[in-house]
């Protein structure tokens, strides 16, 4: 519900859609520096280096330990003295929480988005390019995940499994799963249609060598391109599910999870909760520049 | 000459009804509570001690009643629809109770002794067709003692014990009085009862929203002439979080909330409303898996007890509305007696016992795994204290893994006990627990014959020495020595440290200005026909 | 029209009927025993069977799952565990007040959404079109929970004007709407950045092909121009905010959450805390079924404007 396409079935390819016989890498290096000119998402990529930088390297980067605290100092407002973003409801260095909580954050939303794009992109490559009854079978298994509402689906498997970083890896990727199949299949079919696949047919070309050197470079680019929309539905979603108590456990640090504790804070002091929710947003809306930025150097307009 | 004299009339009426109008107005009380839903209103109310506080003794009575209209003492029992009650001589398994006249239920029908048998049977007889298998499993458990009970003519009842118990009295203070003609007439189901309950308490439910809020207006044919409630209605909001009760306190839609978040009771007082606190018999600890590793291992046990910061705890997280406790009965109590062991925060030492027990330098414990609750009746914050406790644990080497259920979650899975499929992994509950008379405090817990499913022996904890004491305290009719003997098994329970010893709660309490004439007793529950609501 | 709406019908039918299935499995494998619950500590095997028995639980899953479908087919969803009462009660308010809810955040962001969209495509490169991206962006990136703690920080905490939580305690139209007015706007925003931007890509479409720069040089004026555009644009925009509404409708929970709004949202979350199974399934069954409908109607709805636009 998240993805900034304005299908939700397909991203609508047009055939004016730059179309290669095979994968030349100048495409890519096309891409490249399309998304290099491009401030905004320069500034994005940046951006969310540091982020990453700041998620590996935040047992180096950390002045505190994140699960730690001593409650004389809890609830510290943002600026006091050794504390520059606060103390949280246990007396825990809110800088710390963050950089931890990023990493954790990060990996329950990133995760789930690999793995759905990896056998998601299989499944609907194969589905699309078979047709038939594995179609069939495939697609309506994803109609029926796709039915629910993405929260409604994730809560309905973290709330039955039970809270945990395991389950709710689990419970993402069963979320984003069906919408990267739908996609793939989608652009596959539109693709095997098209002039030159059945040309390299008839020239007698076997399957493997079509899907390789004539599928894949045309389909795996709007499939990154829709993936990189789900980053930050993702992300919302994995902060969310802790938030409701179905994700990371205490007394791990995890934004989503920050900002449930936090939050019967904000009578003492109202902006240090406001700080994980921040972190959140902050990625989210760097994830979206990216994806915007990614879509339009590679000249996919939806 | 005529008309003058109508209208000094018509002016004298006016001016009684309007002076009688504004004395029997007493206003609107609106309560934000723990609890996350409205508590059982079919008699034997669910939600812990927090639902018989609101609803229990509010629509009901039981046949003995706690005197709450004073602060500066513990709450006793007292005369509530029963007048006397006494051990027979000849027999001291039989207690003969007489029972008030003239109390009807909200329904209209008389409380009479079929009344006292119908309930009673209501949560002991399994197969009676009026069998309350909710009402059961809330009150069923604070009655082990109780055996029969005959009805000797309309307004005696005698109440039959397993065994000869001075402890007798004090269980049928839980049980509350339904009515059997209002069972019959919303058609013999007990949903349906709970949905147009019938007592014989000084409120009577009128609205019931279920999740979202109980209203209930005042019984004008309640019997009690001093205990008539001074409000006209009384509206029950169930509100889980802190912070909802807290923000709902602020904005006036509420008049009264329980457990306000302690870092805003500073904040609160300089806005003008009153905060209530008081010691009463709580215990907010953890009740330890006595048969499973780790806690089988005394060592352990007492080390866990020094491990903990409670100074730290009351002071900083809970702005001192709690005090350490170091045993189940706070110091100052009849029954604190004399432990050996003062269990103050000590991590040196809890290391060295764990290192005594045989663990340490990289050998550590079994973790243990606790089941909490989110919020609930005398659970003060239970997130944040089971996170600072878990890191006391984690410091000493011991491992604590929590997992939060909802209240009346916890409650149910407690009652079952360890021993069930769902239960089977944990090893300890943190639960809130009350010690306002032997029974409660001391028999349902640490007696052999009281494990699962007589009472609420979880542990189990199985001592022979406690048994005998908690016997030759049962026996004896004699108040002194009763206390003297239950000091004396206050000492062997805090040595043997059953339980992970906190803190107990100071009652804390949030109301607006508008509020007047409460009195915070030292107990568990409160008198609410003392209280008015100004304009 | 008829037969496009039989057809399409027909298409949601396995639809349903999966998801059904996977609410049904999801419950058998959430863990912790249903019946330990509903007994009480003393219950003998013998006892225990019996009330298995009552339930139905001692079948073989697959007739379980037929006789559950069945009930359900009568509008039966089996009863609260917590309550004792029926599902289909609890769920009839929550659903009131989430219904209430959505359609007042959908207000708020359909409508600006679908001007901003438009100013955005109309006035495109320029500073407007800039300003009003980087407002969608936002919107998009924000995570509603948190948009709704701060609503909440400022409008409660700090300036007093609006109540924080909860329904309201006092009857009457204006305590609920006032209650509802930073729920609604919390969960609006998301929505309101993807209408935004879908309304400004159909847009910025329409207004690339041919027959626009015709209208245009023939000198028709700016609204019938609009009018043109907007219904050229509106399957798009139509399938957004459908999906929009959706999301409104089924994943308020977060916002609930935080507001202690009493919805479905709000009721799933207690759902699952207290493990009542007959509830969590009811709830996600509805809203998912809901959710499948609504999709529906938003395609029918597409056929029915534009028959070009026919799905396969």
């Amino acid at each position: 519900m998240l993805s900034v396409s304005s299908s939700e079935t397909a991203p609508a390819v047009r055939p004016s859609h730059v179309t290669r016989v095979a994968g030349p890498p100048s495409y890519w290096r096309l891409v490249g520096r399309r998304l290099a000119r491009d401030p905004v998402t320069l500034a994005a990529g940046a951006l969310l280096g540091a982020v990453a930088l700041s998620a590996i390297f935040a047992p180096l980067l950390a002045p505190y330990d994140p699960t730690t605290g001593s409650i004389r100092l809890r609830l510290a407002s943002i600026g006091a003295p050794g504390h520059p973003l606060g103390t949280d409801e246990q007396g825990r260095d809110m800088l710390s929480r963050l950089l931890f909580g990023g990493r954790m954050t990060l990996l329950a939303a990133l995760t789930p988005i690999v793995v759905a794009c990896v056998f998601g992109s299989a499944l609907g490559i194969v589905a699309g390019y078979l047709g038939g009854v594995l179609n069939a079978v495939i697609m309506r298994v994803s109609d029926v995940l796709y039915a629910f509402p993405a929260i409604l689906l994730a809560i309905a498997i973290s709330g039955a499994l039970g809270p945990g970083l395991g389950n709710t890896l689990i419970s993402l990727s069963v979320v984003f799963l069906p919408r990267i199949i739908r996609v793939a299949e989608a652009v596959t079919v539109q693709t095997k249609s098209l002039e030159f696949v059945s040309a390299a047919r008839a020239g007698g070309a076997g399957p493997w060598p079509i899907v390789r050197y004539h599928l894949l470079p045309n389909v795996l680019a709007p499939i990154l391109v829709f993936t990189s929309t789900q980053v930050s539905l993702s992300i919302i979603l994995a902060a969310g599910l802790s938030f409701l108590g179905l994700g990371v456990t205490p007394p791990a640090a995890e934004w989503g999870l920050m900002l449930n504790t936090l939050r019967q804070s904000i009578y003492v002091n109202a902006w240090v909760p406001a700080l994980p929710g921040l972190a959140i947003f902050v990625v989210s809306m760097v994830f979206n520049l990216l994806s915007d930025g990614l879509r339009d150097a590679m000249e996919l307009r939806t | 000459m005529k008309i003058s004299v109508i209208g000094v009339a018509v002016v004298l009426v006016l001016v009684a009804a309007l002076t009688g109008t504004a004395v029997a107005q007493g206003g609107t009380l609106r309560i934000g509570m723990t609890a996350s839903d409205i508590p059982y209103t079919g008699g034997q109310a669910d939600n812990g001690f927090e639902g018989l506080r609101f609803v229990g003794y509010q629509i009901y009575e039981p046949l003995i009643n706690w005197d709450v209209t004073k602060d500066d003492r513990l709450a006793t029992p007292t005369p509530g629809l029963a007048e006397s009650w006494a051990v027979r001589k000849d027999n001291p398994l039989i207690w003969t109770f007489r029972l008030r006249k003239g109390v009807t239920f909200h329904d209209g029908s008389p409380f009479n002794a079929d009344a006292v048998v119908f309930t009673f049977e209501s949560v002991k007889q399994k197969d009676a067709p009026h069998f309350d298998r909710v009402g059961a499993s809330n009150a069923g458990v604070r009655i082990s003692l109780l055996k029969s009970v005959k009805k000797i003519d309309d307004y005696t009842v005698e109440f039959e014990s397993v065994k000869p118990s001075s402890f007798v009295p004090y269980q049928l203070l839980y049980v509350m009085m339904v009515s059997p003609t209002n069972w019959a007439k919303v058609g013999k189901d007990w949903r349906k009862y709970a949905e147009s309950p019938s007592g014989t308490g000084p409120f009577k439910a009128t609205r019931f929203v279920p999740r979202e809020r109980l209203e209930l207006e005042v019984n004008k044919a309640y019997w009690n002439p001093k205990r008539m409630p001074k409000i006209d209605k009384l509206v029950l909001l169930p509100m889980p979080e802190p912070t909802t009760r807290l923000a709902a306190l602020r904005s006036g839609q509420v008049d009264w909330i329980e457990v306000p978040p302690p870092d805003a009771i500073t904040p609160l007082k300089a806005q003008g409303f009153q905060i209530v606190t008081g010691p009463y018999p709580h215990n907010w600890g953890h009740t330890l898996r006595l048969d499973k590793a780790p806690w089988d291992n005394k060592l352990l046990r007492k080390a866990a007890n020094y491990a903990i910061d409670r100074v730290g705890i009351c002071k900083n997280l809970l702005n001192d509305t709690c005090v350490p406790g170091t045993g189940v009965i706070y110091k100052g109590h009849p029954w604190f007696g004399n432990p050996k062991e003062t269990y103050e925060y000590n991590p040196e030492k809890a290391k060295a016992l764990v290192k005594q027990a045989g663990y340490g330098d990289g050998r550590r414990p079994p973790r243990a795994v606790h089941l909490i609750s989110t919020s609930g009746s005398g659970q003060m914050l239970p997130l944040a204290m089971n996170e600072l406790i878990q890191k006391n644990l984690k410091d000493v080497g011991l491992d604590m893994e929590v997992q939060p259920v909802e209240w009346n979650t916890l409650l149910t899975r407690w009652r079952a006990g360890f021993h069930t499929p769902e239960n089977e992994g944990l090893n300890g509950w943190n639960i809130s627990l009350a010690f306002p008379d032997p029974s409660s405090a001391f028999q349902r817990f640490f007696h052999s014959r009281s494990v699962i499913p007589t009472s609420l022996n979880t542990m189990p904890y199985l001592n022979p020495e406690a048994d005998a004491i908690l016997d030759a305290a049962e026996k004896t009719f004699d108040v002194k020595e009763q206390d003297r003997l239950l000091g004396k098994l206050h000492e062997v329970l805090v040595d043997d440290a059953p339980w992970i010893f906190i803190v107990h709660d100071l009652n804390p309490r949030a109301m607006s200005a508008k509020v007047k004439g409460f009195v915070q007793p030292q107990s568990w529950f409160v008198d609410l026909t003392t209280v008015s609501v100004t304009k | 029209m008829g037969s496009l709406l039989f057809r399409r019908l027909l298409l949601t039918l396995p639809t349903l009927l999966g998801a059904s299935l996977i609410v049904f499995t999801m419950v058998k494998l959430a863990p912790g025993d249903p019946i330990s619950v509903l007994m009480p500590a003393d219950a003998g095997q013998a006892e225990i069977e019996a009330v298995k028995q009552s339930l139905g639980l001692d079948r073989p899953l697959p007739v379980q799952y037929l006789k559950w479908l069945e009930r359900i087919l009568h509008g039966d969803l089996g009863r609260s565990i917590a309550t004792r009462r029926p599902v289909v009660a609890d769920l009839g308010d929550a659903l009131r007040n989430s219904l209430a809810l959505a359609l007042a955040s959908s207000a708020l962001a359909l409508i600006p959404g679908l001007l901003l969209g438009m100013l955005a495509a109309f006035k495109r490169g320029g500073p407007i079109d800039k300003v009003v991206s980087a407002v969608a962006i936002t919107g998009v990136s924000i995570p509603h929970y948190w948009a709704g703690i701060l609503l909440v920080i400022v409008f409660s905490v700090q300036l007093g004007w609006l109540p924080a939580m909860g329904g309201p305690a006092d009857p009457g139209v204006i305590p609920y709407l006032r209650h509802m007015v930073l729920p609604a706007v919390a969960l609006a925003l998301i929505p309101l950045g993807v209408i935004t931007r879908v309304v400004r890509s159909a847009v910025l479409d329409i207004l690339a092909q041919e027959f626009v720069l015709t209208l245009r040089v023939k000198g028709l004026h700016a609204g019938a121009i609009v009018r043109h555009v907007l219904k050229n644009a509106s399957p798009q925009i139509l399938t957004v905010m459908g999906l929009q509404f959706g999301f409104q409708l089924g994943g308020s929970v977060l916002v609930e959450t935080v507001f202690s709004w009493p919805g479905t949202g709000y009721l799933l979350n207690i759902a699952i805390f207290q493990r009542d199974m007959p509830l969590l399934q009811g709830i996600i069954l509805v809203l998912s079924t809901m959710f499948v409908l609504l999709n529906l109607a938003v395609d029918v709805l597409q056929g029915m404007i534009d028959p070009r636009i026919v799905r396969s």
